[in-house]
């Protein structure tokens, strides 16, 4: 009895090594975007500034946070028919609410960032991890692995962000970093330069860790 | 509890629908003045823009002491008991030109001149673009210019916005009329200025930005050749 | 002429996949073979041809501040555009069923996967923000439906011939087909500027 309830303890310790994989497994071994392919949709056109990009990296982040953290504390009442609406009624809420305080607080990114907040709610990394993981885990466990593949995603929205800032603009957040002898190359600010930069990340990522390498 | 029965699926529903709207609802309600305030306050910022007046801290108490506004029909004539600010430019663009709205606003600078700033709305390349033209007392010279987008090619397009040294000071001091007194307006144009009162540098690389710029201008302050033209008549005739 | 001018921006110049980036993990995920792309693709077209329409009515006659109600309810904006959405994948999942089985067979396992696709609900948000009539609305969607299954074959068709390239073994799979994606982006940018 005593032993099952140990093990039963074990994983509810606040950061145990369980929970950490889940924070850092999603930035190289699992990422959303580079190995799970999800939610390269939504957020793509945002990646023309760091500023931009960092917004949305934390508006996503929120959103599957806690989206996973309400569905995993709902997840033994769903009822089965509808469960996708819940989720997508959820999510939708949490994408709601985002959007009204970034009208409310930050109206200049608001602006320019328009519809893709809205297509947070589409963006399939929140959808997956609800489905392949706070449908089946506890709420403590689902908050942190919505955290941390929402900082996985990020972290690759930054990257190209910042790659697609400095060389096409000489900028970094809106500061001048490159010499004026540089002329911004503006083939950075074109969609198809986000594309190509994780194609790039992509090929880097899987030259250095094998096991990732597509076989077929 | 059966999970799948029909009665706990509606009544889950509804309770989950219920929910969300009243959190949505709270939510909504106790930021809409700011959201309202933000959307105030980004129009105001555009329009002192347009006289040069940019990043101010106190941009909606300056706009409360200077800017006054109107509103005017097809013809020239104003039109009482309508707010300006409440015009939807985007709306008036898609009625018959006879029955469009035009606000229009008045700058009573410190020096006691007045300056008459006139929204225009058009079309770029991907989406809307619009501005606000200031011209100086004379209804002839432009004292300054500044235009934003919804969705242009940043570092092409978008220029208009970003980069107003370039692209919206050469404006000022631009003429509406040619020395026939006919309407001319200041174009955009490639390859460098030939007419200094009509013509400012295109964007390189965005050409039909450019164009849009050109068309909107045109026809934008066309609308209010009739409303100055009365103005005009007016003084002369005291 | 318009309704064409706007058929053609949305399905070419203004392409959901290509210029957006809308609707790229099923673009990704299902592109491996022309004949699974097409089933994917038609049903795209389908559900964006319904869902933006509906949409359309429902944000101007319903919630708009001039709408029935009287009072702007745009703040459930997106949690009724979403729901009519997955309401909609169902309808026509059933419907399809039970008119046409052989073509919920070569659909049917595509549609659920679309309440999910990103271009369905930008096609809705794009309509809303670009301020549409109820007729240019449903053109729009229509366009860009097409413009994704246009996009989803031509990249099916691609990557189909691929498999006898010698490519890098890090870059095979997915490496490629981004960077194939960012190609055929910057082809259709030659798109640009085409009014009719």
């Amino acid at each position: 009895m005593s032993e099952v309830q140990t093990a039963a303890k074990q994983p509810t310790q606040l950061l145990g090594k369980k929970e950490r994989r889940l924070l850092t497994d999603p930035f190289n071994d699992n990422n959303p975007i580079t190995v799970q392919v999800l939610g390269i949709c939504s957020a793509l056109a945002v990646t023309v500034a760091v500023k931009n990009a960092l917004v949305m990296s934390i508006a996503v982040m929120v959103v599957t946070g806690f989206a996973n953290l309400i569905i995993s504390l709902l997840r033994n009442t769903i009822p089965n028919r509808v469960r996708m609406i819940v989720q997508l009624v959820v999510i939708a809420s949490l994408v709601s609410i985002v959007e009204m305080i970034l009208h409310a607080f930050q109206y200049d990114v608001y602006k320019q960032m328009s519809v893709y907040i809205g297509l947070i709610i589409t963006n399939c990394i929140i959808m997956g991890r609800l489905e392949a993981f706070a449908m089946a885990n506890k709420p403590w466990q689902s908050l942190l692995d919505g955290i941390g593949n929402g900082v996985g995603y990020g972290a690759i929205l930054v990257t190209v962000a910042l790659f697609r800032e400095v060389f096409g603009k000489g900028t970094i957040m809106g500061y001048k970093v490159l010499p004026s002898w540089y002329e911004p190359n503006g083939l950075m600010l074109i969609p198809a330069a986000a594309i190509f930069l994780i194609g790039i990340i992509i090929w880097v990522q899987r030259a250095m860790n094998k096991k990732l390498v597509d076989i077929s | 509890m059966d999970r799948n029965s029909n009665v706990y699926t509606i009544v889950y529903a509804a309770i989950l629908t219920v929910v969300v709207a009243v959190v949505l609802a709270f939510v909504h309600s106790s930021l809409e003045s700011k959201m309202a305030a933000n959307e105030k306050l980004a129009t105001q910022k555009d329009i002192l823009r347009s006289v040069g007046l940019v990043d101010l801290p106190d941009a909606a108490a300056v706009y409360e002491k200077t800017i006054k506004g109107l509103v005017i029909d097809a013809k020239g004539n104003t039109v009482e008991g309508i707010d300006a600010t409440s015009i939807s430019m985007a709306a008036e663009f898609k009625k018959p030109e006879a029955e469009q709205l035009h606000p229009l606003f008045i700058y009573s600078g410190e020096d006691g001149t007045n300056k008459y700033i006139l929204p225009i709305f058009g079309n770029g390349l991907w989406d809307k673009i619009w501005g606000y033209v200031a011209v100086e007392s004379d209804m002839n010279t432009i004292a300054g210019i500044a235009m934003d987008h919804k969705g242009e090619t940043p570092g092409l397009g978008a220029e208009i916005k970003d980069n107003p040294k370039q692209y919206n000071d050469p404006y000022i001091g631009t003429k509406l009329y040619n020395e026939q007194g006919e309407y001319v307006a200041v174009s955009m144009v490639k390859g460098g200025v030939k007419d200094k009162e009509h013509q400012v540098d295109a964007i390189s690389g965005a050409t039909i930005t450019s164009d849009g710029v050109n068309e909107m201008m045109y026809r934008g302050v066309g609308y209010y050749l009739p409303y100055f033209k009365s103005q005009q008549t007016q003084t002369s005739s005291k | 002429m318009e309704y064409v001018n706007i058929f053609i921006k949305a399905s070419f110049i203004e392409n959901m996949v290509l210029s957006f980036f809308l609707g790229m993990c099923s673009f990704l995920a299902i592109s491996k073979k022309v004949k699974t792309a097409v089933g994917l693709g038609a049903a795209v077209v389908f559900v964006l041809g319904i869902t933006v329409p509906i949409n359309w009515i429902i944000s101007n006659k319903l919630l708009s501040a001039n709408g029935i109600f009287q009072t702007d309810l745009t703040f459930l904006k997106l949690i009724i555009y979403i729901s009519v959405i997955a309401a909609m994948v169902q309808l026509v999942e059933m419907v399809v069923e039970k008119f046409s089985p052989s073509l919920y067979s070569a659909l049917g396992i595509f549609l659920p996967l679309i309440t999910v696709n990103c271009a369905i609900l930008g096609g809705s948000l794009f309509m809303d923000s670009r301020e549409y009539e109820l007729g240019e609305a449903s053109v729009f969607g229509l366009g860009s439906g097409f413009g994704f299954f246009l996009a989803i074959v031509a990249i099916a068709a691609i990557r189909e011939k691929l498999r006898y390239a010698d490519i890098p073994a890090p870059l095979r799979g997915l490496g490629i087909a981004f960077i194939i994606t960012g190609l055929m982006g910057l082809a259709f940018m030659s798109f640009i500027g085409i009014k009719l």
